[in-house]
């Protein structure tokens, strides 16, 4: 594995094993990845989320619980259930959370390619904000860290596996129906 | 058609157990009361066995009344429960929610604990205190508690209180099958803090005419045959059950690839069971899982509401990976109905605006179905007969009520 900083570092104009013309774009690619996913979610664009999965996608959100002293899981889909719960979301009285205005901020720690680079192993710190809409007041909702693998394929990122791994357990007043 | 100010303030034609004051909702002082009346003198469910799987683990919990407790499994295998408090200057002894230790002890002087509730430890015992006191004097505070139904930790902080076998009644009965076929285990645990009094959320529990507000009720259960057949039974002590709902998910999962095909040793995979007991505690059996809602007051208009998704012990990977899904969708914090009903309740504490809002709550409906209302008027009956209040005029300023 190699992991990469910044872009400016990165030897340009060197074809890659996953398509890529450089490892520049390669880069370019899988840190727009992530970041687009939290774009279309945050603008409840659920289709353009899952066309940035892979169809072997796999999203959890987990987190380690003191009082059981163990990991526990949330949530866990693969594409399919992924693709089931964002088509129904917009059908539950949750249309309370479809009008708050959900903004996730994202900082790339770490990505880390395979030896055949075809998969990059990324490490983004997560903050998730909400802001009512009446009076517009922002609270922070959760802290988290994604830890994503990146299928790196035909020249193309897409999402392979997401878990949300949170450090707030305690999501605000009511939990959240729609993913992070 | 819409009501003048005078209309609208105008009591309902009905009797007064149909209808509550908002007041009880949202007075400090009926709230002050009901912990002394009420939450320090039943019996609650503090955490599951499981919590605390081996000698000399640790758990660290609240119950209902307020007070910190620290449940502790001993070398003998005995869960007691404790005040989480030190008898020297008052300092929590655990900080953590659950660990192991062979002593408590407190960080603060250093006096230990063995997991008995003995004193094993006084720092500088004899020059400090001499022969004026020593370690038998200061034992930890046990409380009664008793594990039961499904190896829930039940605590009741009254020394004077009764078995929970006579509070529970035979209101569990139903429920014996599943909680008795195989021991259960904790699989996940969270917790909200919501702006709402806590009974406002045992209403929603027992109140099923709020399925109207899930979409997955609607599909799984509400369109059933046979699902307004159903009825309320009504227990000792306020607690209430109704007839199972027999649930079908063909439509819930559509295309997802994840068939339901997992039950409940003692129970059909089919049968969603409700049991809500007065005055915090709700079973809510939908195999796969079983979900326990508890709850601690912290005043009355804030609530800390526990939530425990139970599997059974020996589950493989697989099945505890199949029940926690089936639990998580529903009823996890990123479920699909919990966020709902939080939705719901939180929305009726700011109209009921610190007790200004609604003139009155009704809790009026009668029909022989699981949308009558009888499962909160009998929460109510129980709640007036401790307090000594009638729910409809808490303050007695109706002369026609005081009268009564």
């Amino acid at each position: 594995m190699t992991t990469t900083g910044t872009a400016t570092r990165e030897p340009r104009g060197e074809p890659t094993g996953s398509g890529f013309e450089s490892l520049a774009e390669r880069e370019k690619a899988v840190r727009e990845l992530v970041a687009r996913t939290c774009l279309t979610m945050d603008a409840y664009d659920f289709a353009g989320y899952l066309d940035l999965c892979h169809p072997d996608f796999r999203y959890t959100i987990t987190t380690y619980s003191p009082e059981l002293r163990k990991d526990i899981t949330w949530l866990d889909h693969d594409f399919a259930g992924m693709e089931t719960l964002l088509e129904v979301l917009p059908l539950h009285a949750s249309d309370h959370f479809l009008r708050l205005v959900m903004s996730r901020h994202l900082g790339v720690y770490t990505v880390a390619y395979s030896e055949n680079d075809t998969r990059a192993a990324v490490v983004s710190g997560l903050q998730v904000f909400n802001t009512a809409r009446d009076g517009g007041v922002t609270e922070l909702l959760a802290v988290a860290k994604y830890h994503d693998v990146v299928a790196l394929e035909g020249g193309e990122a897409k999402l392979l596996v997401r878990e949300v791994r949170l450090d707030t357990r305690m999501l605000g007043e009511t939990g959240s129906l729609i993913p992070f | 058609m819409a009501r003048t100010g005078t209309q609208w303030r105008t009591r309902p034609n009905l009797p007064l157990t149909h209808y509550v004051d908002p007041r009880v909702y949202t007075d400090r002082s009926i709230f002050e009361e009901e912990r002394e009346k009420i939450l320090e003198k039943t019996w609650a469910i503090v955490c599951h066995e499981s919590e605390a799987p081996n000698a000399y683990d640790f758990r660290r919990c609240q119950h209902m009344s307020g007070k910190e407790l620290l449940v502790v499994r001993g070398k003998d295998m005995k869960i007691r429960v404790f005040y989480n408090q030190c008898p020297h200057r008052g300092n929590v002894l655990a900080y953590e929610p659950s660990g192991n230790a062979r002593r408590i002890t407190c960080i603060f002087h250093l006096w230990s604990f063995d997991t008995k509730g003995n004193c094993v430890e006084i720092t500088r015992e004899k020059e400090g205190f001499q022969d004026r006191l020593s370690r038998k004097d200061v034992g930890l505070r046990e409380v009664r508690s008793e594990t039961d139904m499904g190896g829930f930790v039940w605590v009741n902080v009254d020394d004077d209180c009764g078995p929970l076998d006579a509070f529970l009644g035979d209101s569990t009965e139903f429920l014996r099958g599943e909680l008795t076929a195989a021991p259960l285990e904790i699989m996940c645990y969270h917790k909200a803090i919501v702006p709402t009094n806590y009974k406002l959320w045992h209403d929603t529990n027992r109140d099923l005419y709020h399925e109207f507000l899930h979409r997955q009720n609607r599909l799984i259960a509400m369109g059933q045959p046979g699902y307004l057949d159903r009825r309320y039974h009504l227990h000792v002590h306020g607690h209430v059950t109704a007839d199972p709902s027999v649930n079908s998910y063909e439509n819930i999962e559509k295309g997802s690839g994840v068939e339901r095909r997992m039950g409940w040793p003692g129970g059909e995979s089919a049968l969603h069971k409700l049991c809500n007991l007065f005055p915090t505690v709700t079973y809510n059996m939908r195999p796969p899982a079983l979900r326990i809602d508890t709850m601690v007051p912290l005043g009355p208009e804030e609530t800390i509401v526990e939530f425990r998704g139970l599997g059974v012990k020996g589950d493989s990977p697989e099945e505890r990976r199949e029940r926690l899904r089936d639990y998580n969708s529903f009823w996890g914090p990123f479920g699909r109905n919990l966020p709902e009903d939080f939705i719901a309740i939180v929305g009726q504490s700011i109209g009921l605006n610190h007790g200004r809002g609604s003139p009155y709550i009704l809790h009026g409906r009668e029909e022989e179905t699981p949308h009558s209302e009888v499962c909160i008027r009998h929460y109510f009956a129980e709640w007036s007969r401790m307090m000594g209040r009638t729910a409809a005029d808490p303050f007695g300023e109706l002369p026609a009520v005081a009268a009564e």
